[in-house]
């Protein structure tokens, strides 16, 4: 997975919510569970400190190829993301309040940005705004 | 008459001893929560409030430029949500600032051997950081997250030069902390 946001969403998805540990089946039969677990926090750890880095423009571009990816519809999945704030349980565990508020912050800004260009313009380039109409 | 003022006044002279004799079984409680309280503190400073990208990124104009491309209604709503931001971070680093000052006024010099031309500079650097920091708060709440640039690169500066010697004042906490966790490697039944 190429993308941050990707690695940040399946990563979270590998862990277990009462517990915390991540569990993957073929690192864990190749290494131990315990090995495969730490690799993968490492591993969540370093996707969510690229997202913090990743301009906000990355970030849109980011979350439009991964509605892409889902089979939901564009505007089901924003107005889901929106409601629900899947991302507040997608960070990985003692992160700082600062980063964690600034990313949250960050998502909901890009759901904004993505909202606004589904709007007025169904398909652009990815992290693009549309262009203005004739009448703006 | 005068025999029994005498009297009262070794028996109040005794109370005060007792007083004073007293003091240090509370004093050490309160020493260990303020060596606590500052290592959090010294803690949340280097790994959250002073880290690079995040303060670069809240305050970097480059999110400003792309998000001025769309609708005046999202340029609003993230220029309130960086404000939002930049504000807390102020508050907290201020907090943060205030725990360390409290350890470095109270027990610091007890456990940490600083020369006095180092805590004149400490004392300096606090009062600067603190007075730094509520100028920043009021400009940043006043004119938005953009307003003194120059004002965040130098409390960010200052506040990276207080933890640098107060990291050291706490390096013993961690060399006890080491030796500890030596001892119960090599002795298992100590854990």
């Amino acid at each position: 997975m190429e993308r941050p946001l990707d690695r940040l969403i399946y990563l979270a998805s590998t862990r277990d919510y009462n517990s915390g540990i991540y569990y993957h089946d073929g690192l864990a039969a190749q290494f131990t569970e315990e090995v495969a677990s730490e690799a993968l926090a490492d591993c969540h750890r370093q996707a969510f400190h690229e997202l913090l880095a990743s301009p906000l423009k990355d970030l849109v571009s980011q979350f439009e190829s991964y509605m892409e990816s889902t089979p939901a519809q564009p505007k089901d999945f924003i107005a889901t993301w929106k409601r629900i704030e899947p991302y507040r349980v997608a960070i990985p565990v003692n992160t700082d309040p600062l980063s964690a508020d600034f990313l949250f912050s960050n998502f909901k800004i890009a759901l904004a940005v993505l909202e606004a260009r589904l709007q007025s313009h169904p398909k652009a380039e990815p992290g693009a705004w549309p262009l203005p109409s004739l009448g703006q | 008459m005068i025999q029994l003022i005498f009297f009262l006044a070794i028996g109040l002279g005794l109370f005060v001893a007792l007083y004073f004799l007293m003091r240090p079984a509370a004093s050490a409680q309160g020493s260990a929560d303020e060596l606590r309280n500052a290592r959090l503190a010294l803690n949340a400073l280097q790994t959250g409030l002073l880290s690079g990208e995040v303060v670069h990124r809240i305050f970097a104009k480059e999110d400003l430029e792309y998000i001025s491309e769309g609708p005046v209604e999202i340029r609003d709503m993230f220029l309130a949500e960086r404000r939002r931001l930049a504000l807390f971070w102020v508050a907290q680093m201020r907090l943060q600032i205030l725990n360390l000052r409290k350890f470095h006024l109270g027990s610091a010099r007890f456990h940490a051997g600083l020369k006095m031309r180092t805590e004149v500079r400490l004392a300096a650097e606090f009062l600067f950081l603190l007075f730094t920091c509520r100028l920043l708060w009021l400009a940043l709440y006043l004119r938005g997250v953009y307003a003194a640039p120059a004002m965040v690169e130098r409390a960010t500066a200052t506040a990276e030069r207080v933890c640098a010697i107060s990291e050291t004042s706490l390096g013993f906490l961690n060399r006890s902390m080491d030796s500890l966790r030596n001892e119960s490697v090599r002795n298992p039944t100590l854990s």
